[in-house]
């Protein structure tokens, strides 16, 4: 996914550049709704846009391509049939160029084929649908987006736009108050191999009743990734500490050691801390599944 | 209640509700029955409530994931603006367009002024002086212009070529209308790129146009009679995005009380009426070049079209720009 490393990153700069210290260096934009819960939105970064708008141009030329073969098809015989031809094929290439994104995003609320692929829609700032007034602008805005024009497909000033505004929009959604908002994000799964041939704590290991919160078990996780250079002995230090509190909270005895089975250099070297973690982590972590993951749809 | 009790016993209306909204994105909800209705009412709220929840127990980035999702999805359900059938937009449009252009007067004239006025100046200029025409337009195009309507697709107003005049008559469509819009939307950049756009075609179209009337008799009436037909509408057109696309760049450069982000997204909405007028209109120019344009038709009646479309849009914008319209009478004169 080139937009999840992109996104962050413009973002950060659209940061930088509307100034405000305590802005969240994310693409996520927060609305209330009138019941007066806050939820968010996460907006679209230029890679995935980019590829829906690439998806949008093959499927307008394949519906040219099919519209003129039909008409060679039923007029294949008549000499003048095929100037006629010529015209009427430029001109349904002419019109999708100026029509088809503001079409389908009226009929589909704020969607194109391309972006349905994507799962991005268009939607107003305040996270309404879509107008058709505001589709059909922001759509002719696109001339503007894709200057200069010697670097058409670029979407240089959309991309600059973009780089300006909170909000990743370029001067058509600027100027029609519009942003693409991102519906399909990859639902991050915990990381199963981390706890293989781990066991649950039991209840009879711990004495008092405590529920690791979700927040400790992301830290855990962090703790265990693989992209940071972490030495066992270092880990295990850092474990320490973590484990110590929870050790407390949970009332987790330690078993008690087993003279005639005592950890030798070749058995086990002693992490036993960065053991713990991963039996929590076991033990707290059971995968939400969402109605939509047991088999549900993914439309939208 | 814990996390465990509480998805199990929340699960099912979670899934109900996702299924409504699914239906709702599909069909727009005209599917649904008043019962479905008032369903997703009630979930949405109760699903507000579940978020709010989750939130502040920390309940998992994923539930709260999941339940943000299907707060955004209701909320793009629930909350729309009316649907707006195409009959009464047009109807709408067709009273506020006369009241529009009065509006915007200014800019109208203006944008005329950007457009036809080195239209004019040149149109003259090439025809005396078609040496300058070549020196702007290019030499090579201008004789391949003069070419084109001196050959035998424009001389023989039979059938014969009819494909190839509707060809012509579709390039020469598609590169007004692809004008205009552009016109409209390179305003953007505080008004540079229509101003530009407004200037360089009057001075292309009017050498070019110019330097055919010298050309003489077989050129310059195949060409009247090409253009005659739809050039009032056509014209017009550029003119309407014109003024469009300087009311953008106004607001842009001159954004007053506003700022300049909320000047432009107030002035995107009010021009863009003026481009969706200009649209009829180019669509309008469109089909009278589809079905006027291959007729056989002598030179005098292809004039006499033309005159007739110009004279009919100039009294309609005259009628409309001008202050004795009715539309002044419902002005409220109570407020003074």
């Amino acid at each position: 996914m080139k937009s999840k490393d992109e996104a962050p990153l413009l973002s950060g700069c659209a940061c930088l550049m509307g100034g405000s210290a305590k802005r969240r260096v994310d693409t996520r934009i927060l609305v209330e709704t009138p019941e007066g819960v806050d939820f968010e939105f996460v907006i679209a970064g230029p890679g995935k846009r980019c590829v829906a708008c690439f998806a949008d141009l093959l499927i307008r030329i394949a519906i040219t391509g099919v519209c003129l073969f039909l008409w060679l098809m039923l007029f294949m015989f008549s000499a003048s049939a095929f100037d006629f031809g010529i015209a009427v094929w430029l001109t349904i290439w002419f019109v999708t160029g100026w029509f088809y994104n503001s079409f389908f995003e009226t009929v589909w609320n704020g969607q194109t084929p391309g972006k349905r692929l994507q799962n991005l829609r268009v939607v107003r700032a305040n996270g309404t649908p879509i107008s058709a007034a505001a589709a059909l602008g922001r759509n002719f805005l696109r001339v503007a987006d894709s200057q200069p024009a010697w670097f058409v497909g670029l979407y240089t000033a959309g991309l600059i736009s973009m780089l300006c505004t909170r909000r990743l929009q370029r001067l058509g959604d600027v100027a029609f108050d519009t942003m693409v908002i991102d519906e399909g994000r990859d639902r991050i799964r915990r990381p199963i191999f981390l706890t293989d041939g781990v066991e649950a704590l039991s209840s009879s290991e711990c004495t008092r009743r405590y529920h690791v919160p979700e927040r400790t078990l992301a830290i855990i996780e962090r703790l265990f990734e693989g992209d940071r250079i972490v030495s066992e002995g270092r880990r295990e230090q850092i474990a320490m500490l973590l484990s110590r509190a929870l050790q407390e909270r949970l009332g987790y005895q330690e078993p008690p050691v087993e003279y005639h089975r005592l950890p030798t250099l070749s058995t086990a070297p002693a992490l036993k801390h960065t053991l713990f973690l991963k039996r929590v982590l076991k033990t707290f972590s059971e995968d939400f599944h969402s109605p939509r993951e047991l088999g549900g749809s993914r439309s939208g | 209640m814990n996390r465990e009790r509480f998805i199990r016993c929340r699960r099912d209306d979670w899934r109900q509700f996702e299924l409504l909204t699914a239906r709702m994105q599909v069909r727009g909800g005209s599917d649904l029955r008043s019962r479905d209705v008032a369903d997703l009412a009630r979930l949405y709220r109760s699903i507000c409530y579940d978020l709010s929840l989750v939130q502040s127990r920390e309940w998992g980035s994923r539930l709260e994931q999941y339940l943000n999702d299907l707060v955004a999805h209701g909320h793009n359900c629930l909350y729309r603006s009316p649907g707006v059938s195409l009959r009464s937009a047009a109807s709408t449009f067709a009273r506020e367009f006369p009241l529009l252009l009065r509006q915007q007067r200014v800019f109208l004239a203006l944008a005329a002024g950007l457009f036809g006025l080195p239209l004019l100046v040149c149109m003259i200029v090439g025809f005396y002086r078609p040496d300058l025409a070549e020196l702007v337009v290019g030499h090579q195009q201008l004789a391949e212009t003069g070419r084109e309507f001196t050959g035998a697709v424009f001389s023989r107003t039979d059938d014969t070529f009819a494909g190839q005049r509707t060809q012509m008559a579709g390039f020469y469509v598609r590169n007004n209308v692809g004008l205009a819009f552009r016109a409209y939307a390179l305003g953007v950049f505080f008004g540079v790129g229509t101003v530009f756009t407004l200037l360089s075609n009057g001075i292309l179209i009017g050498m070019t146009a110019g330097y055919i009337f010298y050309l003489g008799s077989p050129a310059a009436t195949n060409f009247l009679g090409f253009v005659a037909p739809h050039s009032a509408f056509e014209l017009t057109a550029i003119v309407f995005s014109g003024a469009a696309g300087l009311m953008l760049g106004t607001s842009t450069l001159i954004p007053g009380h506003q700022g300049r982000i909320q000047a432009l997204q107030s002035s995107g909405r009010t021009s863009l009426a003026l481009v969706v007028g200009a649209a009829v209109l180019l669509t309008v120019a469109a089909a009278i070049e589809a079905f006027v344009s291959p007729l056989p038709m002598p030179v005098e009646i292809r004039c006499g079209i033309g005159l007739f479309f110009w004279g009919a849009l100039a009294v309609f914008l005259f009628r409309a720009v001008s202050d004795s319209g009715e539309t002044n009478m419902h002005a409220p004169d109570a407020d003074l």
